[in-house]
């Protein structure tokens, strides 16, 4: 079991936490995570975050719902149970498109929202584990891993002094957490 | 800039030669067939006319929900609004050309009901005509005067006076824009009947709007254009995001209106899908849906290609090809069903001829309306928001 030394530091406005963020990435500074009251504009961007894998999951789960709709309406209204509706022929492709729609809404739908669980490893009853307790209300927390030995304590604290960190701290974390 | 807007000299020669030719093959074509020429003239016209109030809708929609991110290049959609003027009696003018060609004039085909014989009466219909046309116009010219006198005045009053007038205008132009497809377009099949008729034109003209709108933008916005810095990827994206959601809005509606007809199977409803599905119409049909959704839906569909010049570019480009083609296949057959004596479909010289027509006059037009004003509304409160947009 291996542990890994990280740093918590903790800004007080958004505006400190992306230009300390900044200053990390040209510093070639690992960062883990960063941790926010609520989503902050271009954080992503700033940290650097590849686009989010939800968009294609979300692709790839309504295309399985219209396809799976289409085949398992012609199989069953014109291949297992021919059905004569309104005199129409049995392998009627409008009166099938509706229940494709829908079923591509909802596996998207579903889909999205059971990856975005899965990805941010989230699930009922889940405790919370924060790295801050400040960090749902006023703080702005940024995690930071020691790779190397150039990557000390003071110096990072170094690097974001001058953006206005207002929290320091330097934790043990052992395996198995979630950053 | 000059008297002609943003197009040089040599441009706006050559847009002036494509409305001058494509007025002319129009025109070729009337002793062939007057009926098919005078359809492609409405086509024009309802295209030319949809494509500003389109853009006075956008202007208002910004103004109504009070957003920001499309202040900056606001003036592109205001240049299309004030063409409702002149396409305006443009239009005026082909409707009391070619009422003779609707059904209902020609043969007295406006059934016996009292109300729909008197609305169908054609003084009462090109009354109405002048009035949605003049209404628009009015309404559109004061809401884009108001935003430019904003640009000596400023302040955060003419704003506010602008919300409620776009509210005034949106309240307005949804009755009359619903009449206007009734009465010009679902009015050529006058026995047939669809109340979604106008939310299906609605998405279209919205559509083929989104689309000008994203070429106007990304022709500007090369070094030394006026939008140069201005219209930037995150405007560029949020149209094209725009431009896919109306392209299954219009694809939602149009196949609601098909699905509930095919389904119930009544004859004097069939009657306006049946002759389009079948022969060369149907391939008309399945170019209408291929253009105006499939394409923009799984081309916009990732990230970078909304935020791709290129790619957008040529998407709005079909798209626009594809409003033409739709208004296509509601108004030519139907004419043709109602004068069977005007021959076969001439996919060719006339159609061309629109295309042409309306490609010069449209872009001559809010070309000449752009340089009237100020390319940025600068004295706007919310352009700075608009400037520093990310999506």
């Amino acid at each position: 079991m291996s542990s890994r030394q990280l740093i918590f530091a903790s800004f007080a406005h958004e505006e400190d936490l992306l230009e300390g963020i900044r200053a990390l990435r040209r510093a070639d500074v690992k960062i883990v995570d960063a941790f926010t009251p609520y989503a902050v504009h271009g954080l992503d961007r700033a940290m650097g975050l590849r686009p989010s894998p939800l968009t294609w999951v979300c692709f790839v789960c309504a295309m399985t719902g219209v396809l799976f709709a289409l085949w398992f309406e012609h199989w069953s209204l014109a291949v297992s149970w021919p059905i004569n509706v309104g005199g129409k022929p049995w392998n009627s492709l409008p009166s099938d498109v509706p229940i494709g729609f829908e079923m591509a809404v909802l596996l998207g739908g579903f889909g999205s929202v059971f990856a975005l669980l899965g990805l941010c490893r989230l699930f009922p009853g889940k405790r919370a584990r924060l790295a801050t307790p400040r960090v749902t209300n006023d703080r702005f927390v940024v995690v930071i891993e020691e790779t190397d030995a150039v990557t000390t304590p003071d110096f990072v604290h170094a690097l974001l002094e001058p953006h206005g960190v207002v929290e320091f701290e330097e934790r043990l974390a052992e395996e198995k957490v979630p950053w | 800039m000059n008297g002609l807007g943003f197009l040089s000299g040599s441009q706006a020669r050559l847009f002036t030669l494509a409305a001058v030719v494509g007025a002319v093959l129009v025109a070729l074509t009337v002793p062939l067939s007057s009926t098919h020429a005078w359809g492609n003239l409405l086509i024009a016209s309802v295209y030319l006319t949809t494509l500003g109030l389109g853009g006075a809708m956008f202007v208002a929609f910004g103004y109504v929900t009070g957003a920001g991110w499309n202040v900056a290049f606001r003036r592109v959609p205001e240049a299309m609004a004030v063409t409702l003027v002149v396409c305006g009696v443009i239009s005026v003018g082909v409707l009391a050309l070619g009422m003779h060609n609707y059904a209902w004039h020609a043969h007295g085909e406006a059934g016996t009901l009292w109300f729909k014989q008197m609305w169908l009466s054609p003084q009462f219909w090109l009354v109405r005509a002048v009035g949605y046309l003049a209404l628009w116009s009015v309404l559109s010219l004061l809401i884009v005067s108001v935003s430019r006198r904003q640009d000596r005045v400023g302040g955060t009053r003419l704003t506010i006076a602008n919300g409620k007038l776009s509210a005034l205008f949106l309240a307005v132009s949804a009755v009359t824009f619903s009449l206007a497809c009734f009465d010009w377009l679902m009015a050529l099949t006058p026995m047939w009947y669809s109340t979604v008729f106008a939310a299906y034109q609605f998405a279209g003209m919205m559509q083929a709007t989104l689309a000008t709108m994203i070429l106007i933008g990304l022709a500007l916005r090369a070094p030394g254009r006026p939008l140069h810095g201005v219209f930037t990827t995150e405007h560029l994206h949020d149209l094209a995001k725009l431009l896919l959601g109306f392209s299954c809005f219009w694809m939602y509606l149009w196949f609601s209106q098909f699905m509930l007809i095919w389904y119930t199977d009544i004859p004097e409803e069939v009657a306006f899908f049946v002759p389009r599905e079948s022969g060369a119409w149907g391939a008309v049909t399945g170019m209408n849906i291929f253009l105006n959704w499939l394409l923009p839906f799984f081309v916009l569909l990732p990230r970078p290609s909304k935020r791709s010049g290129k790619i957008a570019a040529r998407v709005a480009g079909a798209v626009l090809l594809g409003r033409w083609l739709d208004l296509y296949w509601i108004v030519i057959p139907a004419l043709h069903q109602a004068h069977p004596e005007s021959g076969s479909p001439l996919v060719g010289v006339a159609e061309a001829g629109s295309i042409l027509l309306v490609l010069g006059l449209f872009t001559l037009l809010v070309s000449r309306t752009f340089g009237k004003a100020n390319p940025v509304p600068r004295q706007d409160p919310l352009l700075e928001e608009s400037l520093h947009y990310h999506l």
